[in-house]
């Protein structure tokens, strides 16, 4: 019994030796399981879900660029904290000409700027 | 070396003048001193560093030395002089500390406009896989001869000239990501440092970055090419550059994952995630087998009735035999039977499909590949060793000719050149708030970023572990008019393998690159 159970180890262990790596390859267990989890109450996202979490990526990159915690970015900070994108886009979003713009900022500029886009074709 | 230290120096705009004065001698200025704007200037370089792939590895002194070779490739009657240019080069935070010694092979065509010429970088995946398939089998002047589907190609595979290169339309540079291929995080780093879904992204932007700056390359247009993880990798990687305020003009992903949260072959047990996205590849590999009764002989054909009827029968059928295991009527199993030719004990004792028990159970005592359900091995069989008669012929070819290719592009180095490293077992795949990556807001963000951003997804009908049809369901959750096109061929997972494919891949990624430059 003992012996089959060393056995049936040694076999397991193996055969996961053998098994190469795939390419996607499959991630831990653990966080597998951490994954199932949390798609039973978050869906993949599509729609108005879809761009808040695109959008959550943006603020996320404004918030490290806003080093000094002000809810504000200048065109220099911008550029230094990485958000090069603002500061070349700095004149349209900084309606106001206040020299500093605002998250908030960035996103009416981007819906302002959102037109219709003509697909490639294809499937 | 001459230039490099100038560049770390200097301020951007003084860098990117002096680059432009010397272009490709900048970014390639060997110990021979090659002045390669000409075509002329040969040098080697026989890097004496070690570099190791392992998770707490860390470069103590990286060097940015390359070796430069001329070459030229005759493509439709037009000879294409081209420089290939072989090393390192730091990736450099925001503070211009070095983060990572980054190992490339860049292919140049000589005498091009730098503004005007695209220039496309390349990233295959694993995470922890050296983009060694990419470079030495797609699109690059030369490529390995596999013959796939067929495994009868001995070691080693043939190396020649590529009638399908790209290199007639856009500059090549193949990176290896962190702890793959040759490249290593520099100390105080290590290459667990890199290991990480956001990490890996942020990284290779900063290389990216670093590239066009010192090769004088700002001003081009620029292609980010994935591949497998590399197609999770590469979205996450547009955003960052196009939030770092570098245009990218085109990307394309070859056989995606770009949702590890709806790839239902994605675990390690049976699947809890709903398989409908691999119907039509079940259906594709059923075909080619000639085991689907309900072959048309049009494969798309079939590909398209199995698209439909996954979306409509077979995926709200899935749903409910995970939910309380119920088996629908009798019929629609019969369906399934013919449309893929696996068998009724099967459907019925694993109703949600995964790709394991499809390539195991489809041929009794067969297994089929993962990377390509055309091919196969005997259960037991030398080919099947690896539990992948795919990946066990391919491998070898690769490992064997990345170790002769080097060299002969004037690049010596003693440390193993690592295909696949470990990285996964550690990776930190967590991203936007969840544990397993979710890409498609990281695309849409660019697109935001970006209108003009186009994307090409590529695919092999016969791939069985990124099917085609997930990819479709994926990519429908972008809005609607999203810049992107989708096209599949016959193939693997790797389909420019396939010789058929490849020219049509060629064709249309010519016209992709063309509509994204705004070309004519």
């Amino acid at each position: 019994m003992r012996v089959a159970f060393a056995v049936s180890i040694w076999l397991a262990a193996a055969a996961a030796q053998a098994a190469p790596h795939l390419d996607p390859g499959r991630p831990p267990s653990a966080v597998q399981q951490a994954a199932q989890a949390e798609n039973r109450v978050r869906p993949a996202s599509v729609g108005a879900t879809l761009d808040s979490e695109a959008e959550a990526h943006l603020r996320a990159s404004f918030d490290a660029a806003d080093v000094a915690r002000r809810g504000t970015l200048s065109r220099a900070e911008a550029q230094a904290g990485g958000f090069g994108w603002i500061a070349n886009h700095f004149e349209a979003i900084d309606v106001q000409h206040a020299g500093r713009v605002s998250f908030d900022d960035v996103r009416r500029y981007l819906k302002l700027r959102s037109a219709p886009t003509v697909p490639l074709g294809g499937r | 070396m001459a230039c490099l230290q100038p560049v770390l120096q200097r301020a951007r705009a003084a860098a990117v003048l002096a680059c432009l004065a010397t272009l490709v001698a900048c970014g390639g200025g060997g110990t021979g001193g090659g002045s390669a704007g000409d075509g002329t200037g040969t040098s080697q370089y026989l890097d004496p560093n070690s570099y190791s792939a392992a998770a707490g590895a860390s470069l103590s002194s990286p060097n940015e030395t390359t070796a430069v070779t001329h070459h030229s490739l005759t493509l439709a009657g037009r000879a294409i002089a081209y420089t290939a240019t072989a090393g390192h080069l730091s990736a450099l935070d925001s503070t211009q500390a070095p983060e990572a010694s980054i190992f490339y092979v860049a292919y140049t065509a000589d005498g091009a406009a730098a503004a005007m010429r695209p220039v496309t970088f390349f990233f295959n995946g694993g995470p922890g896989s050296a983009t060694v398939y990419l470079h030495l089998g797609s699109f690059a002047p030369k490529r390995l001869v596999t013959g796939v589907p067929a495994t009868t190609q001995s070691v080693p595979f043939p190396y020649v000239d590529n009638a399908d290169s790209l290199i007639d339309t856009s500059d090549l540079v193949f990176v290896d990501a962190v702890g793959t291929g040759l490249s290593e995080a520099i100390a105080p780093h290590t290459n667990q440092t890199y290991w990480g879904v956001d990490a890996d992204a942020a990284v290779l932007r900063d290389f990216v970055q670093r590239w066009l700056v010192v090769n004088g390359r700002i001003a081009s247009p620029l292609f980010l090419y994935g591949e497998s993880y590399g197609t999770t990798r590469v979205p996450v990687l547009t955003r960052l550059l196009e939030t770092a305020g570098q245009r990218v003009n085109g990307v394309v992903e070859l056989s995606s994952i770009l949702d590890y949260n709806s790839n239902c072959s994605v675990s390690n047990a049976k699947p809890t995630i709903n398989c409908a996205g691999f119907l039509p590849s079940y259906a594709a590999v059923g075909d080619w087998w000639q085991l689907a009764t309900a072959a048309t002989g049009d494969l798309d054909v079939e590909i398209a009735t199995a698209r439909s009827y996954a979306d409509t029968t077979y995926a709200p059928d899935a749903s409910a035999w995970l939910a309380s295991g119920t088996l629908p009527p009798s019929s629609h199993v019969a369906t399934l039977v013919a449309m893929t030719g696996l068998a009724t004990a099967a459907w019925d004792q694993q109703f949600d499909m995964d790709n394991d028990t499809f390539r195991h159970d489809l041929i009794p005592g067969t297994t089929l590949g993962i990377y390509d359900g055309r091919m196969s091995a005997p259960v037991g069989s030398a080919l099947d060793a690896d539990d992948d008669p795919s990946n066990t012929f391919i491998d070898p070819g690769f490992e064997a000719a990345i170790k002769t290719v080097l060299p002969a592009l004037g690049y010596t180095n003693p440390s193993t050149y690592v295909l696949l490293s470990d990285a996964i077992d550690s990776w930190n795949f967590s991203h936007g708030g969840r544990s397993l990556p979710d890409v498609v807001p990281d695309l849409s963000a660019a697109m935001l970023l970006d209108p003009s951003l186009k994307v090409l997804f590529l695919g092999g009908q016969h791939d069985l572990i990124t099917p085609l049809h997930q990819t479709e369901l994926d990519t429908a959750r972008l809005a609607s008019g999203a810049p992107i096109a989708l096209h599949f061929h016959p193939g693997g997972h790797m389909t420019y393998l396939d010789d058929g494919s490849r020219p049509l891949m060629k064709a249309e990624l010519a016209a992709f690159y063309a509509s994204a430059t705004g070309a004519p």
